[in-house]
């Protein structure tokens, strides 16, 4: 479904990735750890070229994305991503919200659109909260409404940058069962985030990155048992406290 | 001793009134017209102390009120040409401030200098010094390329359209960092999301950017714009028969006639009374429109 090759980037002088490998099969769950600054986000944000790469190269269904005649929009319409800070347009209810990529990107009529944005916000447990303002919803049904938007544009993947990072902890899981639910349905999903609990029971592919470069991959639970670097052993020992 | 007491009688109706109001919103729902009615009574409220001047001074038998009826047809020239004015200076301002306001914050290098050089240029001028280096300028260039003022058919109204647009651009400038400021406003976020689902950058400007920055910007273009439509009086000095000019005009022949000095003031304030309604109809339409770009959820905070 999605490969990355090569991929390199800088930030000014700033070597962010160092040439990074990985490859998601369709309906699997890729969870990506390692301590902040290591180039998780940077990575999630090449794939849907938010941030283009450097050199390197991304498919999307074995087809190179990152070419200067692919329009960056026909890729990122492919690819549903749902941030750390929730980034609902303030100004739009969450009917709405829903509804903009509908009518705007995939250019349906309202009614139909409306129709879709309802059935997304009733599948993240929100179909009340239709009508509500961003700033009059928590955190937690913020993030729900994040993937109902994602979800609309029925997206081949899912890239999840630490969703759950800026929630308070009451709210933590609500969001996790939406991400559950949607991987149990058989939806591909690249997650960085640091819910263990998460990684362990619903990741198929866990990977440990640091620095800009890959250092683990593999199983979560095996990589949790045995981490063969001294790094991902105190990263381990960090995020467990 | 007066003015004391009249400020802290205002300040305590300011005290009562959020909570009168926020008390009767639940029982009027979504008829929220509370605050709409007392902000245009607090316009209106200026607007009266002014009138009830200009009617005192009246009746202590300062004005003369047939010479008042007299002037009547002279300010309604003036009132008139000064709507043109404003009904140029606005829209042109406002294009050129969202045009440099947009542009200031480009990604793109040359785009952004000129956009800077254009805010820092009309921004540092004198509004009415902008007004005569466009008549001068302008004049200067029709006469001096032969044939050009053949062409044109009237230097003079050419150079007086110049100085309408210097004013125009002058408040553009002041428009574009305001613009600007709005645009800045805009989280990252909100853009990068944007882009997540795949929208074009137009689309992003219009739908995601643009809503959320008229919310910050609507109060301080509104500013402008009841700034700008008395500026318009400085197009005075270039012989535009708007409002200040049939003022100075009346005015000079009442110290030529030898008439009533009183007389001078009953025409300035007559002016003044046809600019604060026109400056107060603006604002008040910006008010609405502001109204109807607030969030719920995102209500501004009531001290």
């Amino acid at each position: 479904m999605i490969e990355v090759r090569k991929v390199h980037k800088w930030f000014g002088s700033l070597h962010v990735l160092r040439g990074i490998d990985m490859q998601v099969e369709k309906g699997e769950v890729l969870v990506i750890v390692g301590p902040s600054g290591s180039g998780k986000s940077t990575l999630l944000r090449c794939i849907n070229l938010l941030i283009q790469p450097d050199s390197g190269d991304i498919l999307l269904e074995g087809v190179k994305v990152n070419e200067p005649d692919i329009r960056p929009e026909w890729v990122r319409e492919q690819i549903g991503m749902v941030f750390q800070s929730f980034n609902l347009f303030t100004h739009l209810t969450a009917l709405k919200n829903v509804m903009l990529g509908l009518t705007k990107v995939k250019r349906m009529d309202a009614v139909e659109a409306e129709k879709v944005a309802r059935y997304e916000l009733e599948r993240v447990g929100l179909a009340d909260k239709a009508d509500s303002y961003p700033a009059q919803l928590s955190g937690g049904q913020q993030q729900r409404v994040a993937i109902a938007r994602a979800l609309a544009l029925n997206p081949k993947v899912m890239l999840f940058d630490e969703p759950t990072s800026a929630l308070d902890p009451e709210f933590i899981h609500e969001v996790l069962d939406v991400m559950t639910k949607l991987a149990f349905e058989g939806m591909t999903m690249v997650v960085v985030s640091h819910e263990m609990g998460f990684a362990k029971s619903v990741a198929d592919q866990l990977i440990f990155m640091d620095n800009g470069v890959i250092l683990e991959v593999g199983v979560p639970e095996e990589v949790f048992a045995n981490p063969k670097t001294d790094r991902m052993r105190a990263f381990i020992g960090k995020i467990l406290g | 001793m007066g003015g004391e007491g009249a400020s802290t009688t205002t300040e305590r109706r300011l005290d009562t009134t959020p909570e009168s109001s926020s008390r009767s919103t639940g029982l009027l729902g979504k008829f929220a017209s509370p605050r709409t009615i007392k902000n245009i009574a607090i316009g209106f409220g200026g607007a009266f102390i002014f009138l009830a001047l200009f009617v005192y001074l009246g009746v202590v038998g300062v004005y003369d009120l047939q010479y008042a009826a007299s002037t009547l047809n002279a300010l309604r020239i003036g009132a008139t040409n000064t709507l043109v004015l404003v009904g140029i200076v606005i829209p042109v301002g406002l294009s050129a401030g969202f045009t440099f306001g947009w542009g200031r914050t480009s990604h793109r290098w040359f785009v952004r200098s000129v956009s800077t050089v254009y805010v820092e240029f009309f921004r540092s001028m004198p509004p009415l010094v902008l007004i005569f280096f466009a008549f001068l300028i302008s004049t200067t260039v029709v006469l001096s390329v032969p044939g050009l003022a053949d062409r044109i058919g009237d230097p003079n109204s050419f150079a007086i359209s110049m100085s309408v647009l210097a004013l125009a651009f002058h408040s553009g400038a002041y428009q574009a960092e305001i613009v600007r400021a709005g645009i800045q406003s805009v989280p990252t976020g909100q853009r990068e999301a944007a882009e997540a689902i795949g929208l074009k950058r137009g689309r992003i400007l219009a739908y995601v950017i643009l809503p959320q920055m008229l919310r910050v910007s609507l109060p301080a273009l509104g500013n402008e714009f009841a700034s700008v439509i008395k500026d318009t009086s400085l197009l005075s000095a270039v012989g535009i028969l708007d409002l200040a000019y049939m003022a100075s005009n009346l005015s000079s022949r009442l110290i030529i006639s030898r008439g009533s000095i009183e007389n001078i003031f009953l025409v300035y304030v007559e002016i003044a009374l046809i600019y604060l309604a026109m400056t107060f109809i603006v604002s008040r339409a910006l008010q609405e429109i502001e109204r109807s770009f607030r969030v719920p959820g995102l209500e501004p905070a009531q001290l």
